[in-house]
């Protein structure tokens, strides 16, 4: 049944890594391949749909299942709100033997019921999960009796985590913001430059590093998807001019269908390093005025990437000398795999290795590109050999997720967290500041000194 | 009502309840206070760079010292002594005080006598209580030895205390082979690190009267200096030798003395270090001091005798115990355990964990000056940046040692020596030159409240936390703790901080 269903997202044709498969592995799809046991998994594709969805924050998300699931995707991404905290309460139906046995539809319905009654959110987002799928609850069939009962939108994300990874999960997700959100509601008023992110889930306030360098030029941001969102906002994000996707795999099908079925053209683009964001802020203003806007937009744009680019200059020019050549190996993934490398290579940074997990072909060959003769691609990058590069030196310093912190730091690198449990934003002139300053601190922490040097009685 | 008698509220809450409020709003009024604009401008007055001048100009006036008196000092010394009773001779009071200081820190009774001298004796002398005291406690109390050391009472009219205890010897108000040992400890010049010194070395000088050294025995001697953390200290100094191999005694270990299990049986005396321990000490073949500033005349008194002295200041953090186990291997020709070595990993490992939320952070320290120097070199090694390193009991010679180990990294740039200032010079330096984190004991707290500094307590006395005391400091496993301590703020901090807006108050840090 649900197979059946996901057929068609299986042949996203927008998604490159699909397109570039046979037919026959095209039709396992991409969140298909099952997962080794006994491997270090990744997230699941309830995971997935969570990560997409939690940042509209001011909706309610219900995970229909047991506690556990609830729990691993929980609050362990940083992404912020301005405002509604109510995404961060942990609703779930917390299934137990009994309703496993009998069903847990009705317990379904009195959550929602409750969850309304005492926080009256604009809408109630309903995740399925395996257990739930398994015995067979049907989420869609109570989310809609819900709706009508309630009249409030209570969206179902048929997303159990057997369907497949993380990744196809994100592109569930996008699914339901299509099918029961986007163009749901109209717009007060419209203006020429309106846009949306796609994509962007304001990890750590990277999202805030760009909405003011828009508001400056006049560019209204209709809404992110979904970033510090709000649900209202995303019921209206299909009367944008122009689409920007943030992240190049996870909401493809997202910026596609919403061309297809809205006419809002999309591109692809990135808010890491000053290079990228000057060009992807040059890309919404030529996209904009080509739909209608003021042509003064482009020359104003320009004038605010001069401005910008020459305080990036100056506030990092002290710590440019020391930054310059040092090695960095990158061990991130998707679109990071090769934006990050140009916010390094604006410090002269040497990136000796950038791993494409996640990524698609196009990333891997920007990322191939970038790094030219100095680096190599890697897919996967065993943590033995990973910790062979570093305590050789080939590295300066790592930059990755958390799970690869204690390799780096076993092996005296220094290292700075790159993915979503960071605590700084990275996103735009001023996170390419900070991520900047953050590595040069990384570089001099003085622990590094003492982790090197042996002891005493060692010398 | 607030208060009502199936629901007692404790007075932590109660004042809060809008009755008291209100009726402190009339007591206000009533009591024709000054204005809130005029306390406002007070305070920005006190806060001011003017006022710290002044503050700081000061000279007769010490508002809140960082330091205890000599007695006290002497005092938590001689109960690190097998079946020794502290007697202070002096008034009462003084007695009720260190006993009172040392309960509240150790959460342990702590006793001790006192020749509860009136105005009588204060005007003709101590001599009588003195006698009657000391038979009193021998008869009653029965301990092997008895530690006497004067209150400034007894200092000021001038008791002979060598005397005054021949005297009682005559009188047989004592055996005449009695073991009595004295320390002279008027709080008037120095403070509790130097009584602790008078009481050391008073028990050396008593049980090695007569002696010289004979052929040396390997063996070391530790004195650990006053040291509020001193049952996990001590112990875990023990755990060293054990893992090193070593053979070592501990000079006063007061580990078991401050720490008695409750198994229904009374301990009134349950120092660790025996008199046969001390009388061997003269052959040893070093002594070692783990707070320079605590022992200066005892080390001197043994290096009289011939006994090579080592010191060190209060070892907290990699540094401070490398050169510890250095020099333990160099006296004793032992190599470092493995198992030693492997904690130096761990700690330097959980150092490099955390790096991140450490790094550029910066503090200011108080305390006896061992602790501000060992405590700040343990930060700097994390990273951090001592700012205003305070010791009302330093002097010139610690403020000179404290500059030249801020001159080893460049992370004590900022750091600033303040010898000789109290409390209240520390709330005017850090209201102009504040600090991301205050180091310190409890009356530390003060300051946390009037400037928003958070305190880390981590030195003696810390009255309103419970068993730090019971965790080590020193060592590499000490290290461990104390970064956990120093870290806990920071993320408690942190989570403080992010709570008001509930944007980055996150999971996982
Ligand atoms: S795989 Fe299934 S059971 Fe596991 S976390 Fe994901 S949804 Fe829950
Ligand atoms: S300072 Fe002197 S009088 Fe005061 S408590 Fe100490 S010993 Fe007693």
């Amino acid at each position: 049944m649900l197979q059946h269903k996901h057929q068609d997202l299986f042949n996203e044709p927008a998604c490159a890594k699909n397109q570039a498969k046979d037919e026959k592995t095209r039709k396992k799809g991409c969140g298909g391949k099952p997962l080794t046991p006994g491997n270090a998994a990744g997230g699941c594709a309830f995971d997935g749909a969570k990560i997409v969805l939690q940042p509209i924050t001011d909706a309610a998300h219900l995970v229909h299942g047991p506690i556990a699931c609830e729990g691993n995707s929980w609050d362990s991404r940083h992404a912020l709100s301005s405002g509604p905290m109510l995404y961060r309460t942990g609703f779930t139906t917390d299934v137990g033997e009994m309703d496993v046995i009998y069903g847990g539809e009705k317990r379904l319905f009195k959550a929602i019921k409750e969850i309304i009654a005492r926080y009256d959110p604009p809408a109630v987002f309903v995740y399925q999960t395996c257990v739930t799928a398994m015995i067979g609850d049907d989420i869609e069939t109570v989310c809609k009796v819900a709706a009508e009962r309630f009249g409030k939108p209570v969206i179902p994300v048929n997303a159990p985590g057997f369907v497949g990874k993380k990744n196809f999960g994100t592109k569930l997700a996008g699914e339901a913001l299509l099918n029961h959100v986007i163009g749901t509601e109209e717009p007060e008023i419209t203006t020429p430059a309106d846009i949306n992110l796609i994509g962007e889930y304001n990890v750590s306030g990277d999202l805030w590093m760009v909405t003011p360098l828009l508001k400056k030029l006049g560019i209204r941001l209709l809404t992110s998807i979904t970033g510090d969102a709000r649900y209202h906002d995303v019921t209206k994000a299909h009367r944008a001019r122009v689409n920007m996707m943030v992240c190049s795999q996870a909401l493809i099908n997202v910026a596609r269908k919403m061309e297809e079925r809205w006419g809002i053209p999309y591109f692809e683009g990135s808010f890491y390093g000053v290079k990228d964001t000057s060009l992807s802020l040059r890309t919404i203003a030529k996209m904009l005025v080509e739909r209608g806007a003021e042509p003064d937009l482009i020359a104003r744009t320009e004038a605010l990437i001069a401005e910008e680019e020459a305080r990036v200059a100056r506030e990092l020019a002290p710590i440019l000398p020391e930054l310059k050549g040092k090695r960095v190996l990158l061990y991130t993934g998707g679109v990071k795999s090769w934006s990050m490398i140009s916010a390094l290579h604006y410090a002269g940074m040497v990136v000796i290795g950038s791993s494409t997990r996640k990524a698609t072909k196009e990333d891997k060959a920007r990322a191939a590109e970038l790094m030219g003769e100095e680096g190599e691609t890697m897919d996967n990058l065993p943590q033995r050999d990973m910790y062979r590069m570093l305590k050789n030196r080939e590295a300066d310093i790592m930059l990755s997720g958390g799970r690869t912190q204690f390799v780096a730091l076993k092996a005296k690198t220094p290292w700075l967290d790159s993915n979503q449990e960071r605590h700084n934003a990275y996103c735009g002139y001023d996170g390419t500041i900070s991520l900047l300053k953050e590595i040069h601190k990384e570089l001099t922490n003085p622990v590094f000194d003492l982790v090197r040097t042996p002891a005493p009685w060692e010398v | 009502m607030p208060q009502v008698a199936d629901k007692i509220k404790d007075h932590a809450r109660l004042f809060n309840e809008p009755e008291y409020q209100e009726l402190f709003e009339r007591k206000k009024a009533f009591e024709c206070g000054a204005s809130d604009e005029v306390v406002a401008k007070q305070s920005d007055y006190i806060n001011s760079w003017e006022y710290r001048e002044k503050n700081l100009a000061r000279q007769a006036l010490t508002v809140n010292p960082a330091k205890a008196c000599q007695p006290l000092g002497a005092m938590f010394a001689s109960v690190g002594f097998e079946k020794t009773l502290a007697f202070n001779h002096g008034s009462q009071g003084c007695t009720a005080y260190f006993r009172s200081h040392l309960a509240r820190h150790f959460k342990e009774p702590c006793a001790a006598v006192s020749t509860s001298m009136t105005e009588d004796a204060a005007v003709f002398g101590g001599l009588n209580n003195l006698i009657d005291g000391l038979q009193n406690a021998y008869t009653v109390y029965k301990p092997k030895v008895i530690a006497v050391s004067t209150t400034c009472i007894a200092e000021v009219i001038g008791d002979d205390l060598t005397a005054f205890i021949q005297n009682a010897r005559t009188k047989e108000a004592i055996p005449q082979d009695f073991p009595v040992v004295k320390a002279n400890t008027p709080s008037f010049v120095g403070s509790h690190i130097n009584g602790y010194d008078a009481l050391i070395k008073g028990v050396f000088t008593c049980f090695w009267e007569g002696k010289e050294r004979g052929e040396v025995t390997p063996r070391v001697n530790i004195i650990p200096g006053f040291d509020g953390y001193a049952v996990g200290n001590n112990r875990e100094l023990k755990r060293i030798f054990a893992e090193f191999g070593i053979d070592a005694a501990i000079i006063s270990d007061v580990s078991d003395q401050f720490d008695t299990p409750t198994d229904g049986k009374y301990r009134m005396f349950d120092g660790g270090t025996t008199y046969q321990q001390v009388e061997e000490a003269i052959n040893a073949s070093a002594t070692i001091s783990m707070q320079k500033y605590c022992t200066e005349k005892t080390l001197d008194f043994v290096k009289e005798k011939g006994q090579p002295v080592h010191a060190f200041h209060y070892p907290i953090g990699i540094k401070g115990t490398d050169d510890l186990l250095m020099t333990l291997s160099e006296i004793t020709g032992k190599p470092i355990p493995e198992s030693l070595e492997m904690e130096r990993g761990r700690l330097v490992d959980a150092m490099a964990d955390s790096s991140n939320w450490l790094h550029g952070k910066t503090y200011s320290i108080f305390g006896d000056p061992d602790f501000v120097y060992g405590m700040a070199q343990f930060i700097m090694e994390l990273g951090g940046e001592p700012v205003h390193l305070l010791a009302t009991n330093g002097g010139k010679e610690w403020e000179a040692e404290m500059k030249a180990l801020l001159a080893t990294s460049p992370y004590g740039a900022k750091g600033q020596v303040w010898p000789g200032k109290d409390l209240w010079a520390m709330r005017s330096l850090l209201a102009t030159e504040p600090c991301d984190f205050l180091i310190g004991s409890s009356y530390g707290k003060y300051l946390e409240k009037d400037l928003g500094i958070p305190l880390i307590r981590l030195t003696f006395p810390i009255f309103d936390r419970h068993h730090h005391h019971r965790f080590p400091t020193w060592g590499y496993q000490g290290g461990l703790r104390v970064l956990v301590t120093i870290l806990d703020k920071i993320l408690d901090e942190l989570d403080r901080e992010t709570m008001k807006t509930g944007i980055s108050f996150d999971l996982v840090r």
